[in-house]
C-alpha cells in the first residue's frame, strides 16, 4: 500500500512537470530540453533553504519558484529571440550548465554527494511526514497546476500560442509581439517545474545532481509526445504510463542496471514511433 | 491623401535585384493595382513593406515617418495589413478563432485575463456572415475548401481596421460568386477610405476595379496610370508576352 | 612554456576530433537539412564497436577500426532509411525531425549502455606501455599520433571528393537546391543515403579517436555533437573550413579553460562559448 501510495506521488509529480512543459511544447511549438534544469533549481533551492536556511517551508518554495522564474526570464529572453534549431540547443546547453554547477559547485551543493536529510513541509504546524498527507499535498499541486495550465489555453493568450506554434511569423504581422509571448509561457512553465522538484526534493529527503541530466529532461518530453501535444489530460496520461510501466519491470526480474537502460531506451522508442506513427500522441490536439 | 509611399525601395537576393529603387504611392480611398508578369517582384514588394523580408535600400513613408526597416510585428501599429498569395491561416484552429486572433488584446497580460470576447464575438460573427462562413464558423480551417480559406483569409484582414490593405491575388481561382463578395469587400473598404493595393493578373478585374495602376517588370515600374492607359503601352505589352 | 606547448598539442588532438564531427554534421545537415541530434550518438557507437572487437574478441588494432567504422556508417545509413526518410518523404517539420533523432539518440545510448554497461572504458589495451613522443617540450602518445593523421587524411579525402567526384557534385547540389538537383535527375535519395553512411563513417573514426584519447561513456553522444555544433556555429554556418577553424578554436578554449579552472568544467566552458556566439555573433567568425 506504501508503495502504492510512493507510485501516485511520484506520477504527481511528473504529471505536474509534464503540464508545465506542454505549455511550452504543447502549446507553443517550442521544442525545449531544460526543463530538468529547472526542477533541479527547484529542488536544490528548497533544499539549502531548509537544511542551511531553516526557512518555513512554504517560504521556501515561493523563493525556489521566483528563483527558477527569474533565471527563465533571463534565459528565455536569450535564446527566445533565436531560431528554433539554436535555441533548442541552448536550453540544451543551458541544462548541461546547470548539471554542471550542480555537480561542481561543491561548496554550494556538496557536489556529487548531494544534499541529505531535506525536511518534509510543515504547513500551518502541521508536518506531513507521513506519505499519505504528502499524496494530499502532491494532488492538490496537480489540481492547481491543472487549473493554472487550462486557465493559460482557454484565454485569448492560449490562442495566441497556438498561432504562434503553428506560423509565427503570420501571429506577427497581426500585431503580435510573439517573443513576449514565448518568454511569458516558458517562464510561467519553468517556475511550475520548479515548485513540481521543490516538492519532490521534500518528498525524497534527498537530491542528488544526477537526477537533472538531459535524460530527465528528455524523459518529460516523452511523456508529453505519448500522453499528446496540447493537453494538460494527456500530460497527466503519459506521466502516468511512462512512470507505472517501467515500475512492471522489476518484477519481471531484470537486474537494475538493464532495467535503468530498458527505461531509457523505451523512452526514445517513444519519441521515434509516435513522430513516426502518431504524432498528436493519445489524447493530443495538436499535430506537429 | 498619401497613406504610404515608397521611396527608391531595394530588394536583393544573392545577386538579384527582385525590388530595385521602387517609387510607389498609394492614396486613401482609392485601389491601386500591381500587374507585371511572374517574378516582377510584386510579392517581394509587399513582403518588405510588411515587415517579412528586411529591406536592403531606400525607405517606407506612412504618414510623416519614414522608415529603413519595419518589423513585421509593428506594421499593425501603423495601420498595414495584407492577405497572402497561398493563405496563411491557422489550420489547426476553428474558422472563427483564427478571426478572434486578430480582434484581441494583443499584450500578453491584456490577453491572459480578455474581457471583452461577446464584443468580439459580434465583430466576427458580422465578418464571417458578409463573406458566407458562419455556418462554419467551428470547422477546422484544415477542412475548409480552398475557396472558402481566400474568403477567411479576406474577412480576417478586414477586421484589422487598416489604412492599408495589400491584397496577394485575392481573386486567384475563385468561383464567380466569391468573386462578386471579395469585389464588395474591397469596395467597402475602399469607400471607408482605406488605401487598397491589389496584386491581381486578370486584367478584366483590373480595369473594373483599379483606379490606378503600376506595371512592375524585373523589379521596376515600367508603367503607372489609369489601367486603361497604361495596359495599351507598347513596353507594358513586351514586358507580358516578350519581345 | 612547456605548459603551453602541451596545451597546443592537446588543442591539436581535440580540435581534430571535433573537426571531424563539425564535418561529417555539416554534410548531413546541409543534405537533409535538419538538425541530427543522433549523430554523436552514432560516433560513440564506433567507439564502442572497437571496444567489442579490440578488446572483447582480441581483434587486430586496424581489423577492429575497419570493422568499427564499417558499423558506425551502416548505423548512420540504417536510421536515415528507417527513420528520417519516412518523415521526410511526408514533409514532416524540422521539429519533428528533431524530436526523432533525439529519439535515436536515446535509444542507441540505452543500447550501447545495456552491451557494454554505463561505466567508464577505453579503448587503450594497455594503459602501462603507452608510446609517447616528445615534442618541442610537451608529450604526444601514439594514438593521438595517429588520430592526428586519420583526422587530417579524412578532411582531405572528403574535400576532394567534393569537390571532384561526380558524388561530391551531387551533394553540393542537394545541399544548394534539392529540388532543382531532383529535377536535373540527381536521385538525393540514394545521394542522401551515402552521405549518411559516410557521414556515420566519419562520426565514427571521431568516437573512435575519443575512445583512444579520453575514453569512452554511452552518454558522451550529445556533448560530442554539441562541441561539433559549437564549432560550426563559432566557425560560421555554411562554411565548411569555418567549421574546422572553429573546432580547433573551441579545442583551445576548452583546454585553456581547463587549465585555469578545473578539467570538471569542460562542458561549461563549451557552452559558455556557444551560448556567446549565438547571442553576440550568430553568423559566427567567417561568416559566407
Amino acid at each position: 500500500m506504501e508503495y502504492l501510495i510512493h507510485i501516485a506521488i511520484i506520477v504527481s509529480l511528473y504529471a505536474a512537470g509534464a503540464m508545465s512543459l506542454n505549455l511550452i511544447v504543447g502549446e507553443t511549438g517550442l521544442v525545449s530540453v531544460a526543463h530538468a534544469a529547472f526542477v533541479g533549481i527547484g529542488g536544490y533551492a528548497v533544499a539549502l533553504l531548509l537544511t542551511v536556511a531553516h526557512v518555513p517551508f512554504v517560504v521556501a518554495i515561493l523563493v525556489a519558484v521566483l528563483i527558477s522564474g527569474i533565471v527563465a526570464f533571463f534565459i528565455g529572453a536569450t535564446f527566445l529571440r533565436l531560431r528554433e534549431v539554436y535555441y533548442v540547443l541552448g536550453t540544451v546547453g543551458f541544462n548541461v550548465i546547470v548539471l554542471s554547477i550542480f555537480l561542481n559547485w561543491s561548496s554550494l551543493t556538496k557536489g556529487p554527494l548531494g544534499i541529505a536529510g531535506i525536511p518534509r513541509p510543515e504547513i500551518f504546524g502541521a508536518q506531513l511526514s507521513t506519505n499519505i498527507s504528502f499524496l494530499v499535498l502532491a494532488l492538490i499541486f496537480v489540481l492547481c497546476v491543472y487549473f493554472c495550465s487550462s486557465f493559460i489555453t482557454r484565454s485569448s493568450l492560449g490562442r495566441a500560442l497556438h498561432a504562434i506554434r503553428e506560423d509565427e511569423a503570420v501571429a506577427e504581422v497581426f500585431g503580435y509581439s510573439t517573443v513576449h509571448y514565448k518568454l511569458f509561457v516558458f517562464t510561467t512553465a519553468s517556475m511550475l517545474a520548479g515548485a513540481a522538484g521543490a516538492l519532490y526534493a521534500s518528498y525524497i529527503s534527498y537530491i542528488s545532481p544526477y537526477g537533472y541530466a538531459v535524460t530527465e529532461s528528455i524523459f518529460v518530453l516523452a511523456i508529453i509526445i505519448l500522453g499528446g501535444l496540447g493537453s494538460a489530460r494527456g500530460a497527466i496520461l503519459g506521466a502516468a504510463l511512462l512512470v507505472i510501466l517501467p515500475e512492471l519491470l522489476r518484477f519481471v526480474g531484470f537486474p537494475p542496471e538493464i532495467a535503468a537502460q530498458l527505461r531509457l531506451g523505451s523512452y526514445g522508442l517513444v519519441l521515434v514511433l509516435f513522430m513516426l506513427y502518431r504524432p498528436q500522441g493519445i489524447w493530443g490536439t495538436f499535430k506537429i | 491623401m498619401t497613406i504610404l509611399k515608397t521611396r527608391k525601395l531595394t530588394k536583393s537576393f544573392g545577386g538579384v535585384r527582385a525590388v530595385d529603387h521602387v517609387d510607389l504611392s498609394f492614396e486613401g480611398g482609392k485601389v491601386t493595382a500591381l500587374v507585371g508578369p511572374n517574378g516582377s517582384g510584386k510579392t517581394t514588394l509587399i513582403n518588405t513593406i510588411t515587415g517579412i523580408v528586411p529591406v536592403d535600400g531606400g525607405e517606407i513613408v506612412i504618414g510623416s515617418e519614414s522608415f529603413r526597416c519595419i518589423r513585421s510585428s509593428d506594421i499593425a501599429t501603423y495601420g498595414i495589413t495584407r492577405t497572402f498569395q497561398n493563405s496563411r491561416l491557422i489550420q489547426q484552429m476553428s474558422v472563427l478563432d483564427n478571426l478572434l486572433l486578430v480582434l484581441t488584446k494583443r499584450n500578453v497580460f491584456g490577453a491572459l485575463f480578455e474581457r471583452h470576447e461577446a464584443h468580439h464575438l459580434d465583430k466576427a460573427e458580422a465578418a464571417l456572415r458578409r463573406v458566407g462562413l458562419w455556418e462554419k464558423r467551428n470547422e477546422q480551417t484544415e477542412n475548409l475548401s480552398y475557396g472558402q480559406r481566400k474568403l477567411l483569409e479576406i474577412a480576417r484582414a478586414t477586421l484589422m481596421r487598416a489604412d492599408i490593405y495589400f491584397f496577394d491575388e485575392p481573386f486567384a481561382g475563385l468561383f464567380p460568386e466569391m468573386v462578386k463578395i471579395v469585389s464588395m469587400t474591397l469596395g467597402e473598404l475602399r469607400a471607408g477610405g482605406a488605401a487598397i493595393v491589389l496584386v491581381e493578373h486578370d486584367m478584366a478585374l483590373v480595369r473594373e476595379l483599379a483606379d490606378h495602376c503600376y506595371v512592375l517588370d524585373s523589379g521596376k515600374v515600367i508603367a503607372e496610370g489609369t489601367p486603361e492607359h497604361v495596359l495599351k503601352q507598347e513596353n507594358v505589352v513586351e514586358a507580358y508576352l516578350g519581345k | 612554456m612547456d605548459i603551453a606547448v602541451q596545451i597546443g598539442l592537446n588543442t591539436i588532438v581535440a580540435g581534430a576530433i571535433y573537426a571531424l564531427i563539425t564535418l561529417g554534421f555539416n554534410l548531413t545537415y546541409s543534405t537533409a537539412r535538419f538538425f541530427d541530434l543522433s549523430y554523436g550518438a552514432i560516433a560513440v557507437a564506433g567507439g564502442y564497436a572497437v571496444l567489442y572487437f579490440y578488446k572483447y574478441l582480441d581483434f587486430n588494432i586496424w581489423a577492429s577500426i575497419f570493422l568499427g567504422t564499417l558499423i558506425a556508417g551502416a548505423l548512420g545509413f540504417s536510421v536515415e532509411r528507417v527513420v528520417y526518410r519516412p518523415l521526410r518523404k511526408r514533409k514532416a517539420t524540422l521539429t519533428v525531425l528533431l524530436i526523432a533523432s533525439l529519439g535515436v539518440l536515446t535509444i542507441i545510448q540505452a543500447v550501447i549502455a545495456m552491451l557494454f554497461s554505463s561505466q567508464f572504458q577505453t579503448l587503450v589495451r594497455d594503459t602501462g606501455a603507452i608510446a609517447t613522443l616528445s615534442v618541442a617540450g610537451g608529450t604526444i602518445t601514439l594514438s593521438q599520433v595517429i588520430i592526428l593523421g586519420a583526422a587530417l587524411s579524412i578532411m582531405l579525402c572528403l574535400g576532394l571528393a567534393l569537390r571532384f567526384t561526380n558524388f561530391g557534385k551531387a551533394v553540393r547540389a542537394i545541399a544548394d537546391d534539392d529540388e532543382v538537383a531532383s529535377v536535373v535527375g540527381i536521385n538525393s535519395d540514394r545521394v542522401i543515403g551515402t552521405v549518411f553512411f559516410l557521414g556515420g563513417v566519419m562520426a565514427g573514426v571521431a568516437g573512435i579517436a575519443t575512445g583512444f584519447d579520453t575514453g569512452l561513456l554511452p552518454t558522451l553522444g550529445l556533448a560530442l555533437l554539441l562541441k561539433g555544433v559549437i564549432a560550426l556555429i563559432v566557425g560560421g554556418i555554411g562554411n565548411v573550413y569555418g567549421g574546422v577553424a572553429g573546432a580547433f578554436l573551441l579545442a583551445l578554449i576548452e583546454n585553456l579553460g581547463a587549465w585555469q579552472f578545473s578539467g570538471e568544467w569542460r562542458d561549461a566552458i563549451a557552452f559558455v562559448v556557444l551560448i556567446t556566439f549565438l547571442i553576440f555573433r550568430p553568423q559566427g567568425i567567417f561568416p559566407r
